[in-house]
């Protein structure tokens, strides 16, 4: 993601510098003859497609998923903005240009919203499934259909008229789209710099991940496509009224995928990346096909499609990505990671969220897992496994690998639905809950494998961490107003107050990619707390520490306990650290429970030391 | 009501067999290969030069699309999967999005888009089955595709080789175990998908008389997609059936609404039961193992 700024009074000016350039420019040059009307609709092409490859780029670069059919979405903007637009038989009304593009932009989205409701509530491939079989159903069909277009014969657009100005000349209609480009690309600066962008962003890395920090995976995914739809709807209408006339092979599959193919190759999540695709392409197309003729220019989408799957062979962030990748390195050298201790104070309680409930109100544990099991398969991986986890103790959870410890943290977390059973946040039943709403109910946890936005920086990480307090709406996030800076502002300092808690002033700005290991579990676990969640469950958290930081774990631990007042669940494989810092354990093995009590006891008992020693042999 | 069921099955039959190949290949490789019916149009388009521009035999034409096809996947699995730095599902798919383009392009470049003639294997006036005409090219595609299907099948399940490749998407491990290294396995299941594809646009093609760029995407794969979802994207046999039933719609919806101006109306069954079995049996109509929801 690129690097965002908050919306200051001097963001605000530039921008408006730049819409006044961008609109006056194309104006000056047409009439000084520069810009003739051949070039200005090449250029006027370019920029319809950047703005519709912005689009892509929100779904695909931001959220990681793919639609095949985007140009099916310019498509529904097009003809709705025909329909509101152009005077025919059965519209006799023809309203004005703006209002062609506010329908086109609200079809695009509720269209995008219809389609991606059946398939983004499933993990994997399924968007670009659907996608695909749309962009057929529309050209094939409906774009051909009596009701839209009078079969395939295609539909009007005229030129915006204002007043008694009509944009004819195609160099003043560019004056139009530039606008209009600059202002999407400032919405895509808001959204990138809000929740919205950082649960994108955090879903495309790891949808567990993006759950376990209170994002509603599936919510999300919808509402990325759905402002990508929108803004896919804007883009078809501006098209459409720029060349004046559509029809269905306008939309053609063809067309959705070398949309892709520039979005992949200007650098998936790159603004600058994906309009500079788009913007060189048209240029580069106008221009070959000046000099060579237009069968030389027709191979310029062959060799993009030969870039696209170099592009991905070789780094899956495209060609921005790596240039971004190449100077973060020499930046890094210049700073490496030094060795820094850690500190761990109170972190101040955020707003928004429920106050806990003392350990004294509630006579139950904290935590109680009653009977869960988990089959993979044919393999029973939990078995009727019960615990309690008590206000204010640190629990350990032990057992050799492949006991099934992660996965009954997994059923607890609500990563994945246990086969039976039932799990309890003080006394309420949480079972068959998604797993953001238990994050939301107060359960933070770490991964094994570090849970955390990887290609962010540990300030963006902590920012996403409070995703659940961000508690300003979509249309806030995109306009970057209303509630949106104030509470914007107020996780930043939470974030930056943590962060230099845990002595990480220094990295704030560094990707967590860049830092060693130990590092990350540090920031990891930092991030679990700065939501100050009732129960925070850590796996395996000196898996990769150096001794030293072992030792240093286990006194944050305790102050985890004793300062801050949490509940602690710790799956560990270092059985010293459990034996100092755990005031209670429970050993698993092949998936059922075999002992419970207290650290001393517990490991000196045969039971325990032969599941160990037999999973050793 | 015989007709439509004879014609949607002739067809559904080929469908099947690249929802197969869709199948197979996301069960090896976790990715769908977006290219694959464009790979069976390339074929088609050597098949065409061989045949109808040098004048040489239907199954000489027949062997050099297969083998060409089969060619293609490889050299894209050898070229591009293998190499990849990040060889995630995800990365795959977009890689055979990217040779969807290349073949679509290179073909509107190389080709044009004026409509070629296609090769027919046997010309004549065929049987009368149910009161329909068969043609021998879709009795013989008839013949073809049930000995793939049950040789195929066998092969999966009797050979150490293709327990393997069953179970390579699910348990690599257990892939090892029978002897069986995984590259191969990655290599069969591109090779055979390039096959299938080759076979189901070599057959198909008579029925829609001409061969244009995206030919076989557009008549073949889009439909094979949803019948690979219908079962699933996991189950072999439920790909296929979801092929003969969807074969069977296509031709059922067309003489039912015959008379309708409305152009395309197969695709809006298609996309219909596409999102039906997303949002009520998204595992597939043969209850697949369950996949999702695990970490």
């Amino acid at each position: 993601m690129t690097p965002t700024v908050p919306m200051t009074p001097t963001v605000w000016l530039r921008y408006l510098g730049v819409l006044l350039v961008a609109v006056s420019a194309p104006v000056l040059l047409g009439e000084m003859g520069v810009l003739n009307d051949t070039r200005a609709l090449v250029l006027g092409e370019a920029v319809a497609l950047a703005i519709a490859a912005l689009s892509l780029n929100v779904l695909m670069g931001y959220a990681g998923q793919i639609s095949l059919g985007h140009f099916a979405l310019l498509g529904i903007g097009a003809f709705v903005s025909s329909k509101v637009t152009a005077p025919s038989a059965g519209n006799p009304v023809a309203l004005p240009f703006v209002v062609g593009l506010v329908a086109a932009t609200g079809a695009g989205g509720v269209v995008a919203f219809l389609i991606g409701l059946p398939a983004l509530r499933l993990r994997g491939l399924y968007l670009a499934v659907v996608t695909i079989v749309f962009n057929f159903v529309m050209v094939q069909s409906l774009f051909q259909s009596s009701w839209l277009s009078s079969g395939s014969g295609g539909v009007e657009l005229p030129r915006p008229l204002i007043g008694s100005f009509d944009f004819v000349r195609n160099a003043d209609y560019l004056a139009v789209l530039l606008a209009v480009l600059v202002l999407v690309w400032l919405i895509d600066a808001n959204l990138s710099a809000s929740k919205l962008g950082r649960a994108f962003h955090a879903i495309r890395s790891d949808e567990t991940m993006a759950a376990s920090f209170g994002v509603d995976v599936t919510r999300y995914k919808l509402m990325a496509f759905t402002i990508s739809g929108a803004l896919a709807g804007l883009a078809g209408a501006l098209y459409g009224h720029l060349f004046t006339f559509v029809n269905s092979g306008t939309f053609d599959l063809t067309q959705s995928l070398f949309l892709l193919t520039l979005v992949v190759i200007g650098g998936l999540g790159s603004r600058a990346g994906v309009v500079a695709a788009a913007l060189l392409y048209g240029v580069l197309d106008f221009v070959l096909g000046e000099v060579f003729g237009a069968d030389v220019a027709g191979w310029v989408v062959f060799g993009s499609a030969l870039l696209l799957m170099f592009t991905i062979a070789q780094h899956a962030t495209g060609l921005a990505g790596a240039i971004r990748d190449a100077r973060e390195r020499r930046n890094e050298r210049s700073v490496h990671v030094a060795a820094i201790t850690p500190q761990m104070v109170d972190l101040p309680r955020p707003t928004g969220l429920p106050a806990r409930v003392s350990a004294s109100s509630t006579d139950g544990p904290l935590l109680a897992v009653r009977g869960v099991t988990v089959d993979f398969g044919g393999l029973r991986a939990v078995d009727d496994v019960s615990i309690d986890v008590p206000t204010g103790r640190i629990v350990g959870l032990i057992g050799p690998n492949g006991a099934g410890k992660t996965t009954l943290f997994n059923a607890i977390s609500g990563a994945l639905r246990p086969d039976a059973g039932h799990i309890e946040l003080l006394g309420r039943d949480l079972s068959g809950t998604p797993a953001h709403v238990r994050a939301a109910a107060g359960i933070g946890r770490t991964f094994q494998m570090i849970g955390l936005a990887t290609d962010l920086s540990v300030t963006e990480n902590m920012l996403l961490a409070q995703h659940q307090v961000a508690t300003y709406g979509p249309l806030e996030s995109l306009a970057g107003l209303g509630r949106a800076p104030r509470i914007e502002a107020e996780m930043r300092q939470r974030a930056n107050d943590a962060i230099e808690a845990l002595g990480f002033a220094r990295y704030a700005d560094t990707p967590v990619k860049n830092l060693s290991h130990g590092q990350q579990r540090i920031v990891e676990i930092g991030c679990a707390l700065v939501t100050a969640p009732e129960l925070v469950m850590l796996d395996e958290p000196s898996a990769g520490m150096a001794p030293g930081a072992v030792e240093n774990l286990a006194v944050r631990l305790r102050d985890i306990r004793d300062e801050l007042d949490r509940t602690v669940l710790l799956i560990e494989h270092n059985i010293p650290l459990v034996l100092d810092v755990c005031d209670e354990i429970y050993v698993l093995a092949n998936g059922a429970l075999i002992a419970h009590g207290l650290p001393d006891d517990v490991v000196a008992r045969p039971e325990v030391i032969e599941a160990y020693l037999g999973a050793a042999i | 009501m015989g007709q439509v069921l004879v014609i949607g099955l002739v067809e559904g039959t080929l469908f099947g067999l690249l929802a197969v190949g869709i199948t197979l290949i996301y069960r090896g490789t976790g990715s769908i290969n977006f290219a694959l019916g464009e790979i069976g149009t390339f074929g088609l388009y050597v098949a065409w030069w061989l045949t109808i521009d040098r004048g040489l035999p239907w199954i000489v034409g027949a062997a050099g699309a297969v083998a060409v096809s089969v060619a293609l996947s490889l050299a894209f699995e050898r070229l591009v999967v293998r190499p990849m730095k990040v060889r995630s599902p995800l990365a795959i798919s977009v890689a055979t999005v990217g040779l969807l383009t290349a073949l679509l392009s290179f073909e509107f470049q190389k080709f044009g888009e004026s409509p070629r003639e296609v090769p027919v294997p046997i010309h004549g006036l065929g049987v009368r089955i149910a009161g329909v005409n068969v043609s021998p090219t879709q009795l013989l595609s008839l013949g073809v595709v049930a000995a793939i299907a049950l040789g195929l099948g066998q092969f999966l399940r009797r050979t150490d080789f293709g327990l393997g490749v069953l179970a390579a998407a699910q348990d690599p491990d257990a892939t090892r175990l029978v002897g069986v290294p995984l590259r191969r396995v990655t290599a069969f299941v591109w090779g055979a998908g390039g096959a299938v594809a080759a076979l189901a646009a070599l057959f198909v093609a008579p029925t829609v008389g001409v061969l244009t760029p995206g030919f076989a995407s557009t008549h073949l794969f889009v439909v094979a997609l949803i019948a690979a979802v219908v079962g699933g994207l996991s189950s072999l046999q439920g790909a296929f059936v979801g092929g003969l039933a969807l074969g069977v719609l296509k031709s059922g919806v067309l003489r039912v609404f015959s008379e309708s101006a409305l152009p395309g109306k197969e695709y809006l069954v298609y996309l219909a039961i596409g999102v039906a079995v997303l949002l009520l049996r998204p595992d597939g109509i043969l209850g697949a193992p369950r996949l999702r929801g695990a970490t």
